[in-house]
Formats: structure tokens, C-alpha cells, sequence
């Protein structure tokens, strides 16, 4: 896990819709429909299409946000969802 | 098919082929004021069949079929062919329709602007709108509002209005003259009476309309409003779509559109004297 | 992205704006299931949950409306959703697995009762019709 490099899907693939506290998502190649909300916007977009190991991406992460007690699982989790939904791609 | 009746009901025209003479003679009455399919070329075709010949005469049983089929449905008695012919015309809008995003909702319009109301069974989606009809709204539809994903406007879908249980004696004494169908008793869904959209709501069935209000009505509740957010609206909407994952990205452009711009609102009503004046408050105030 | 609206705080603020992981089994992820998914599938293995998802809060009386939770006679929330098939002998007599007599009536009529645009919505009406 940690040299695996997460990128956001490429944004000709989505469609995004900000709606309130959750954002519209559609993923073009699956036809799928998803609904996020934080903190999986901001992950996507700390991301972006470069990509960055989960490491990295908690390092930013904790210094762009107050995250209070960070919890390597609860990242990991959440990681995974965007995986599993194809909104993030592992290298 | 020895029996034929094809209309046109807004967009979309339908072609009704049926082995008995009954089903048809009450859709010729009952429809009698709606225009043919455009071109005499109907969108979708539905048929009312006999599973064997000899069922036309033995127990007459009526099954449902068209372009669009339901698999291992059963059929209906010869007696409800009026609601097997609009179950099969629900169909084919259902599974087949493509051009418009549908949402299971009851539209009313007045100075241009849609009201939808959406919800669960029983929520009073018709009765509430056969009620606005008969108060200075224009009935754009009773099941189905078609929502246009390049314009964003209702398209009415002004079908004969589908009255359950108790909605028939509400209707029936909030509509005087308004003309009804046969009680049809028994059905899998309890009573349904049908009532037939007015004259000036079939004469303007080709204008959209631009949405302005979404409702989420409840039923046999105190009075309460509350704001719905536009992450809501959509979930719930996409419940009540039959087509919204089928027209991809346009569904998903339509959707949003709508529920960034249509302000929302669910509503509890104890009775329909109480929820028309819900409705006509939140419309002026808006 | 083809973005409405961008959320980016703003980069060397003094003070970062707080975000929650949440829990390892939350999810910030909700997915649109579509409602006529099982139309294609086997009639066999289609599910109609009791009640549908959306309206979990709610209890089950015996003519299969949805009623406040706790209504006296009325039914919790069956467990799990039920099969195709299983649904289809209740519809014609029988009682569904896991239930009382009582319990298989109220969620069948529920189940009767099932619109356009709920989840199992497809799969009852793929079934046999109840003709009583």
C-alpha cells in the first residue's frame, strides 16, 4: 500500500454536479450515478490527475485541512470507497 | 388484432391492438377528445391478448402485452380491460421511453410554471392533482412528468387521471361534472375509478411548462413543512425515475439542473382542503 | 473536472478548515442503484426488501401500509429482503419464510402495494399478480 500511487479518474470520465454539502458525480465509462460528500471531494481533489501515494496524500492532507486525531484506517477506508466506485484509479 | 384504438397523449402516441371489443369501446369514449398519434405512426404499441384462444370466451383473461413487456405477469379479467389497457401504456412509458426523463410525479401548471409532486403510493399525488385541476391549475399529468433534458421543461403527459379507494369519493365530490370512467372493483391495486383530464387541459397538452416547485407530499399528517436540499431531491427523485440510470449522461444533466434550480419542499397534510392551501401559499411565496 | 463550484480552501491560510475522515465502516459515498435493474434478471433470484430502504423508520400494519414505528399491530421492519420466489408463493397462499402468519400477511400486502419507482417495484411486478 504505501508506494501504490491513488489518481483521481481522469476528468474527461466525470461529470460533476456541486450540490449542496454533497457533490454530484457521474462516471462516464460505467454510467454509475454517485453522490459524495466530504471528505471524499477534497481527497479526489488533493489527488488530481498526478496522483500521490497514501503517505503523501495524508501529509497534504493534514496540512491543508485540521483534521483532528488522524486516523490512518478511517483514510484507507475512504480510499477504498473512491476505488471501489472507479473515481480513483491505483497505480 | 381484430380491435384497434391508437391517441395521442402529449408526446408520445400509442397503438392499443385487442382481441376483445370492450377494452377498446371504453378508450374510444374515454379518450375521445385526444388527438391521434402524430403522422397516424404511434411511439409505442400495446396489446391486449388472450394467453390461449379459447380464453377470449371461457373466464376471459386479459394479458398485457406490447414493444415493452413485463416477464410472467398475470393476467387481468376481461371486466378491468380499461385498466390492462393503461397498465400496458405505463409499460411501455416505463421501460421504454427514451427522449424525456421520467418521474413518477403528478404536474399541475398555471402562468407557465410546473408544480410536481412526487412520492410514494398513497401520498396523494393524483387526488391532489385532479383537485388542482378543477381549481384554476392546468393538469399536465397524473403518473408521469417528462422532463425535457435539453430544456429542462415539463412535457404534460395528460393521461386519464388513475383514482384509488378512498382518492374516488374524494374526487368525485371534489370535481362535480368532472367525467369519470367505470368503477373498476377488485383490481389488484383495490377500487380505481378513472378520471378524464379537462377539456382545456387536453386542448394545451403540446405547451411545456418550466418547473418551479417540487413536493414531497405525506398524507394523514398535521400540517408541517419543511425545506428539502437539492442532495435530497435528488436521491428521491432518481427513486421515483424509471429511466434516469437508462439515459445516462442526460439524466444525469437533467437531474441536476432541476434540483440546483427547483426550490423543494415535503409537506404533511391531514386533508386535501388543508394541503390545496398548503400548495397555494408555498406558490404565491415563492 | 467540468466543475460547478470548487471547494479548495484557500492554499497558506492561517486557519485550516477542519475535515472529518470519518468512521472506518461510514461511507462518504452514496451510490444511485437503479430501480429497474432486475428487469433483465431472473425472476428467481430478484429481492423486494420489506420495507423499501428509503423508508426504513417505518412499521408495517396489516393491510401493508407504512405506519410510525412502534404503531400497536402493527409489524417491524422484516430483516432481510425476500425472493422472488419466495414472494410468489406468498402471493398465492403461502406465508413467507420466516415469518408468522400475521407478519407474511401485512408484508405481502405491503408488497401489493409496491409503485413505480420503489426498490423491488421490478421484481413484484415481474411476479404473479395477486388477483385477490
Amino acid at each position: 500500500m504505501p508506494d501504490r500511487l491513488y489518481r483521481m479518474e481522469r476528468p474527461e470520465n466525470l461529470r460533476v454536479a456541486h450540490l449542496d454539502s454533497f457533490t454530484a458525480v457521474y462516471h462516464r465509462n460505467s454510467g454509475i450515478t454517485h453522490l459524495i460528500t466530504a471528505p471524499a471531494p477534497e481527497i479526489l481533489a488533493t489527488l488530481g490527475e498526478a496522483g500521490m501515494t497514501f503517505t503523501a496524500l495524508r501529509e497534504t492532507l493534514a496540512s491543508a485541512y485540521e483534521l483532528g486525531d488522524l486516523d490512518d484506517a478511517a483514510l484507507a477506508a475512504r480510499l477504498d470507497e473512491l476505488v471501489a466506485a472507479g473515481l480513483v484509479s491505483t497505480a | 388484432m381484430r380491435h384497434v384504438f391508437s391517441v395521442r397523449i402529449g408526446p408520445v402516441g400509442f397503438r392499443i391492438g385487442s382481441d376483445w371489443r370492450a377494452p377498446i369501446a371504453q378508450l374510444e369514449s374515454l379518450y375521445a377528445d385526444y388527438p391521434a398519434p402524430r403522422d397516424g405512426v404511434p411511439d409505442f404499441n400495446v396489446r391486449l391478448f388472450a394467453a390461449r384462444p379459447w380464453r377470449r370466451f371461457m373466464r376471459p383473461a386479459v394479458m398485457i402485452g406490447g414493444d415493452f413487456v413485463l416477464p410472467e405477469a398475470a393476467p387481468l379479467p376481461l371486466a378491468q380491460g380499461l385498466l390492462a389497457a393503461e397498465m400496458g401504456m405505463n409499460l411501455q412509458m416505463a421501460l421504454g421511453q427514451r427522449r424525456f426523463l421520467l418521474l413518477h410525479a403528478s404536474v399541475v401548471e398555471r402562468d407557465g410554471r410546473a408544480l410536481l409532486m412526487t412520492g410514494i403510493s398513497g401520498a396523494g399525488k393524483s387526488t391532489l392533482a385532479a383537485l388542482l385541476g378543477a381549481r384554476g391549475w392546468r393538469l399536465m399529468g397524473d403518473e408521469f412528468a417528462l422532463v425535457d433534458p435539453e430544456s429542462g421543461a415539463i412535457h404534460a403527459f395528460p393521461r386519464l387521471v388513475s383514482l384509488k379507494n378512498e382518492a374516488i369519493g374524494v374526487v368525485e365530490a371534489g370535481v362535480p361534472g368532472g367525467r369519470f370512467g367505470p368503477l373498476l372493483a377488485g383490481t389488484p391495486k383495490g377500487d380505481i375509478r378513472h378520471l378524464v383530464p379537462e377539456a382545456a387541459a387536453l386542448a394545451a397538452m403540446d405547451k411545456p411548462a418550466e418547473p418551479a416547485l417540487i413536493l414531497f407530499p405525506r398524507f394523514g399528517f398535521d400540517p408541517a413543512e419543511r425545506d428539502v436540499l437539492p442532495s435530497e431531491v435528488f436521491v428521491r427523485l432518481t427513486q421515483a425515475s424509471t429511466n434516469y440510470v437508462a439515459i445516462g449522461e442526460r439524466g444525469f444533466d437533467a437531474l441536476t439542473r432541476i434540483v440546483k434550480t427547483v426550490p423543494a419542499r415535503a409537506i404533511d397534510y391531514p386533508d386535501t382542503d388543508s394541503a390545496i392551501a398548503q400548495v397555494e401559499a408555498l406558490w404565491a411565496a415563492l | 473536472m467540468s466543475d460547478d463550484a470548487q471547494n479548495d480552501p484557500p492554499k497558506g491560510a492561517t486557519s485550516r478548515r477542519a475535515l472529518m475522515l470519518g468512521a472506518v465502516g461510514a461511507s462518504a459515498i452514496v451510490s444511485i442503484r437503479p430501480a429497474l435493474a432486475q428487469t433483465a434478471a431472473s425472476v428467481v433470484t430478484c429481492e423486494i426488501p420489506v420495507p423499501d430502504p428509503g423508508r426504513a423508520g417505518n412499521y408495517i400494519a396489516a393491510d401493508g401500509s407504512l405506519v410510525p414505528a412502534g404503531t400497536h399491530g402493527a409489524f417491524a421492519p422484516a430483516g432481510k429482503a425476500f425472493k422472488g420466489e419466495d414472494v410468489r408463493i406468498a402471493l398465492g397462499g403461502g406465508q413467507l419464510p420466516g415469518t408468522s402468519y400475521e407478519q407474511s400477511r401485512a408484508y405481502t400486502n405491503y408488497i401489493r402495494r409496491l409503485q413505480s419507482g420503489t426498490s423491488g417495484f421490478t421484481c413484484f411486478a415481474s411476479l404473479q399478480m395477486p388477483r385477490g
